[in-house]
Order: structure tokens, then C-alpha cells, then sequence
């Protein structure tokens, strides 16, 4: 009895050990990986900050129209973001990298759907970063449009145009990544029709007052300027 | 020069066509005019007619757009010892000179600086205002200086009303005459004469890829280059009624070629010190300065609106102390609401500054400014129609010499953006 409680013992130390060693090249891999690429990553990261800073690219950015981009970014710097980007990047592939080293099914096949699905995720982020630029310039594109025609609700239509660009490159982005599709498009169907339909109940209700004051002194002025108008401004 | 003409206007690459000569005789020309402005083919021949008065053996070529409706002008016969007045018949690119139109108005002088070079002319005179509001002989008027004081720039000194022209009146003339040391009155004319070799030098900057405005940046770059720049005195011309919905297009379009400009002769504009007033030619034309009663309270609450909604974008362009005394100002009643001059000019200049370092978008930039325009626009109709108020020549002085003052800081601001942040 003793002994085969012995051997079940030994037989079990034997697995583990024999598991443990199968698992520590790969451990040791794993950490080998994560140190490169770590050294590869500051290398790169290093090179890329160069690169943009020689060109003045924060500078460029901004007359390209993308000035935004600078609120959003470590210390104000676009390079900055740009180049801990990629090292974040390399650091990812070599985590993955790492873990194929384990020789186990499921290793293999979590890296290759990763793999698989970092398309999806860069389409995402795209969309995103794209989605935020694109809302932040129309929503000021309109507060400075509306200001000029002296509509007092300029903030509002500016807020509103904003969040629904947002929205629309959120419910786009979750769609690239494949969460939910479907609860995410019945969602955003839900939310885009509800954004419209308040600003259609806000304008016809609720606003009533305020445009109807907006307009009447629009055809006030209209009519004003019909008969006199000695201001020149070319 | 045949480099300078290519591709500045598909047109000229077409022969110039003349109207009841012969080609021989028209294949060259001492002046050339462009007549930009719409007219009836009855007024252009009535100023060619008064062309061919003048005396000496000149050799005019009048542009003419022969898409406008109507007969083509009819020209009577040369006289002995006077000028010789000939059409060309040439497809201006439209200008719309009434509105906006900034950009095309500057392609079309392109044009007709181009036609000038082919015709080898000595200069070219552009009449842009309706031809009916001028008094007959401008287009000599304006030309004549380029032959008898070897002008290469001539400009015109509009006998204007108090609220016409304020656009100039607030930004363009005062701040050319702080930056550039001449006190013009109208740097962008747009009824000029342009002399050979500056008309030259702008088809140069073309073909090398500069993106001078061939209207904007006439008066700058004769002024950077010391050409002579002579002003003309004429009366009043038509001013284009204000489209209030456009005002920001029309701010956007007219500044920024002024602030490129300012950007690409800063080296020279940093040396100037004192502004010298222009030669002029002719006597002032006396004008009655009665106008209707102004209101001034929409342009004062796009000002409070502006001062309320745009601070996120005015607080990228404009240092605390401005906007803190905007929003002093914005919280005054109508009746008693000043934009003092000195803050006015801080406003200027500093936008300028934020369109060189590309704060924001540039256009957002130069629209977001209309409110603060309104507001000067706004002051300076209360300064004017107040009982006892100054005449608007002493009110735009004192004007142009806080543009003067205030270039020392422009001048910091300019060289050390981040530093100097009063």
C-alpha cells in the first residue's frame, strides 16, 4: 500500500518536473523575447522621434490641419505619440512572439488569432483617431459658422455635430473589432435616430422661441438693410 | 519671358485677336488696360475714345471680355499725334469682383499682367471698378505716372465716404503702413498700374512656384523690392453692398495673402521704423461725409456671442490680458461699447502671428476673427456718429499710428512666439 502511494508520488513529481521542464525553455523564450524587443522598441521608438523631429513634423502637422492631434498626445507631442506607438507595437509582437515559443495547441492558436485579428484592431483604431479629428474639426467648423450668423444656439449644433461623428466612428470601430455586431448596430441605430430625433423635438418644441426670435430678427435685419445699408466693407 | 506667359492663362496661349486692325499693327503695345469690371460695350468705347485723346505716340491695347453680352464696342478713327487705342479681344477668366472672389480676381490680373508681357508692353493698367462710377479719364489717370515719373506701382487714393471701404480702413491700409514704412492708402486697389518690370517680377514669382496673390502682394513686394509707388487721387467709386452672410469669406480671403506676405517679408518689414507718406498726383476729390444713423446693436452682439462661444478657439490665438479685456468689453451696454484702438492692433497682429505658426486651421483661424472685426466696425461707428466727433481722417490716423506703437510688439511676439506672452 506504502509503496504504491510511493510511486503514484514519484510518477507524479516525474510529470510535473517533466512538465516544468517542456515549460521553462519556453518561459525563459517568453522572457528572452520580451527583452529584445523591448531593446528593439526604444531603437525604433529612438530612430522614429528622430526622424519626425528633423522635419519639424509637430509644426507640419498642425498646418496640415490635424493641430488637434496635439491635445490628444503626451506632452503635446504628436512625435511623441507616433514613436511610443511603434515601440508599443514591437513590444506587442514580441510578447506574441514569446508566446508561440510554448509548445502547447492553444498557445499556437491564441498567437495565430491574434495575428488575425491585429488587422482588425489597427482598422479600428484608425477609424477612431479619424473619427475623433474629423468630429473635432466639424464641430468647430460649425460653432464658428454659426457664431457668424449670429444664431444663438452656435454651441448646441456645434456639440451635436461633434457627437454624432463621434458616435458614428465608435459604433464603425466596434464593428471592425466584431463585438457584438448586432447589439452594436441596433445600438447605434437606436442612439443616431434618438441624437435626430431630439434635435428635431429640441428645434420644433422646445426651441420654438429661440429660432423664432433668431429668424425674426434675421427678416428684421433683412428688411433694415433693404432700405439702408451705408456700411462698405471691401 | 515666353516662360513667363505659359500656363498663366490658358487664353494667352491663344494669339491675341484684334478688333478692326491690322495684325501688323497691333502685335505690340506700349499700355495695356484690362477692364475688368462689367461694363457695357458703349462705356468701353467711350474710354477708349478718351484714351485716344492722349497725346505722344502710344500704342494702347484695351482687354476686353468679348463674352459679354451686347455689340462689341465701336471705335472711331486714329487721330494724327495721338494715341493709337486698339481692342483686344481676350477671354479674361470671370472675376467676381463684387463679392469674395479674392483668389480669381488675382488669377485675372495674372492674366492681364501675362497678355502685357506678350505685347511687350512698358506697363498695364487694370480698372476694376464699374466703369460708369469713375470719372472718364482714370484709366489715364492711373497709367500715366508709369510713363512720365517711371512709377512702378500706382495706386489709387478713392475719395471715400466714413463707413465705406472699412475693411481697408481697419486692417489693410494701417498695417501696411506700420509694417512696410509707406503710408498707402489702398494697397490693394484694386484699380492699379503696374509697371513692366514689376508686372514682370510677378509673372517670375509664378513660373518659380511662389504663391504671391497677384493682387495682395503687388503693393508689398514693390514696397520690399524699393520700386517707386506713386498715389493717384480719384473720386469715389461704387463699393459692392455688404453680404452680411459672407462677411467671414470675405475676412478669410482678403487676410490671408496678407498675413503669407507678412510671413515671407518679415526679414525686410522687422527693419522698418517710421512710415513716410507717398508721393501723390492730383487734388483730393471733396465728398459729403452725411450718412443715415447707424444701429450698432447686431454687430455688438455678434461680439458677446462671439466673446462667449469662441473663447476655446480666441484662447489659442490671443494672450490672457486681451481676453480678459475682451470680456470686460463684452459685458458693456451697446451704447458705450469701445474697442480701443491698441487692443484692436494686439488683436491683428496676434492673429497674424497665429496664422504664420498654424495655431488652428488657417481658415477657422481668419473666420473666427469676424466677431472682433464687427466689434472694431461697431466702435468706430459710435466714434463717428457721436456729437462733436472727429472727422474719420483723424480718427483712422490716430488709428494707423496705434499700429505704428504697437509694432514693437509685434516684432517680439513675432521673434520669440513662446516667450513673449504678455
Amino acid at each position: 500500500m506504502w509503496e504504491q502511494v510511493k510511486q503514484a508520488l514519484v510518477a507524479s513529481t516525474t510529470r510535473f518536473l517533466t512538465r516544468f521542464a517542456n515549460f521553462l525553455p519556453g518561459l525563459v523564450a517568453l522572457i528572452l523575447a520580451l527583452l529584445v524587443s523591448a531593446v528593439l522598441a526604444w531603437i525604433l521608438a529612438a530612430i522614429v522621434r528622430r526622424v519626425l523631429a528633423s522635419f519639424h513634423f509637430d509644426e507640419r502637422l498642425g498646418g496640415w490641419g490635424f493641430s488637434s492631434l496635439a491635445e490628444w498626445s503626451p506632452m503635446k507631442s504628436p512625435t511623441r505619440l507616433i514613436s511610443r506607438s511603434v515601440g508599443a507595437l514591437v513590444m506587442v509582437s514580441g510578447f506574441l512572439i514569446g508566446i508561440a515559443a510554448f509548445d502547447f495547441d492553444w498557445t499556437y492558436l491564441f498567437v495565430q488569432k491574434m495575428f488575425a485579428y491585429i488587422p482588425d484592431v489597427l482598422a479600428a483604431l484608425i477609424v477612431l483617431f479619424v473619427g475623433n479629428v474629423l468630429a473635432r474639426f466639424l464641430g468647430r467648423s460649425v460653432l464658428i459658422g454659426a457664431v457668424n450668423l449670429n444664431l444663438q444656439y452656435a454651441r448646441f449644433l456645434s456639440v451635436v455635430v461633434k457627437w454624432i461623428v463621434i458616435v458614428l466612428a465608435f459604433a464603425m470601430a466596434l464593428e471592425h473589432l466584431r463585438i457584438a455586431p448586432g447589439i452594436v448596430e441596433l445600438a447605434f441605430g437606436i442612439l443616431f435616430g434618438g441624437i435626430v430625433l431630439t434635435l428635431a423635438l429640441a428645434v420644433g418644441l422646445n426651441s420654438r422661441d429661440l429660432i423664432a426670435k433668431s429668424v425674426g430678427r434675421d427678416v428684421e435685419k433683412a428688411s433694415s438693410e433693404a432700405v439702408e445699408d451705408p456700411l462698405r466693407h471691401l | 519671358m515666353e516662360e513667363l506667359t505659359r500656363g498663366t492663362n490658358l487664353e494667352i496661349e491663344r494669339p491675341l485677336q484684334s478688333m478692326g486692325s491690322a495684325p501688323e499693327e497691333t502685335s505690340s503695345a506700349d499700355l495695356v488696360v484690362g477692364v475688368l469690371g462689367e461694363s457695357d460695350p458703349n462705356t468701353v468705347a467711350k474710354m477708349c475714345d478718351e484714351l485716344r485723346t492722349v497725346p505722344g505716340p502710344l500704342r494702347i491695347a484695351v482687354l476686353h471680355d468679348d463674352r459679354q453680352e451686347g455689340p462689341a464696342p465701336v471705335i472711331s478713327e486714329t487721330t494724327e499725334g495721338r494715341a493709337f487705342v486698339f481692342l483686344v479681344s481676350s477671354l479674361l477668366p470671370k472675376s467676381d469682383v463684387s463679392a469674395t472672389g479674392l483668389p480669381s480676381m488675382s488669377e485675372t490680373y495674372q492674366s492681364v499682367f501675362a497678355a502685357a508681357e506678350k505685347l511687350q508692353a512698358r506697363g498695364c493698367c487694370i480698372m476694376a471698378s464699374k466703369l460708369e462710377s469713375t470719372t472718364p479719364p482714370w484709366a489715364w489717370r492711373i497709367a500715366q505716372p508709369l510713363f512720365d515719373s517711371q512709377a512702378d506701382l500706382v495706386l489709387p487714393h478713392y475719395a471715400r465716404r466714413k463707413f465705406e471701404g472699412l475693411l481697408n480702413a481697419s486692417i489693410l491700409a494701417p498695417m501696411m503702413r506700420a509694417l512696410y514704412g509707406k503710408r498707402v492708402n489702398n494697397p490693394m486697389g484694386p484699380d492699379i498700374g503696374v509697371s513692366q518690370r514689376l508686372f514682370q517680377k510677378m509673372l517670375a514669382a509664378k513660373t518659380t512656384g511662389n504663391q504671391l496673390n497677384s493682387l495682395a502682394s503687388l503693393t508689398p513686394t514693390a514696397l520690399c523690392q524699393n520700386l517707386q509707388i506713386i498715389e493717384v487721387n480719384f473720386g469715389a467709386r461704387i463699393y459692392p453692398p455688404t453680404d452680411w452672410s459672407n462677411l467671414s469669406s470675405v475676412l478669410a480671403e482678403v487676410l490671408s495673402p496678407v498675413f503669407l506676405d507678412m510671413e515671407r517679408y518679415a526679414p525686410f518689414w522687422q527693419r522698418t521704423r517710421v512710415s513716410l507718406p507717398l508721393p501723390v498726383v492730383g487734388e483730393p476729390f471733396p465728398l459729403d461725409q452725411d450718412s443715415p444713423a447707424m444701429d450698432t446693436r447686431d454687430m455688438v452682439e455678434s461680439f458677446q456671442l462671439g466673446n462667449r462661444e469662441l473663447q476655446e478657439i480666441w484662447g489659442l490665438v490671443l494672450p490672457p490680458a486681451s481676453l480678459f479685456e475682451l470680456r470686460k468689453l463684452s459685458r458693456l451696454p451697446v451704447e458705450h461699447f469701445r474697442l480701443p484702438d491698441e487692443l484692436w492692433v494686439r488683436i491683428v497682429y496676434d492673429f497674424a502671428l497665429a496664422h504664420r505658426l498654424r495655431t488652428i486651421s488657417r481658415d477657422h483661424l481668419l473666420r473666427s476673427m469676424t466677431p472682433l472685426y464687427l466689434g472694431w466696425v461697431a466702435s468706430y461707428v459710435h466714434d463717428l456718429t457721436l456729437a462733436g466727433a472727429m472727422s474719420p481722417a483723424h480718427r483712422l490716423e490716430s488709428l494707423s499710428l496705434a499700429y505704428e506703437a504697437g509694432k514693437s510688439y509685434l516684432v517680439s511676439r513675432w521673434r520669440w512666439p513662446d516667450r513673449f506672452n504678455p
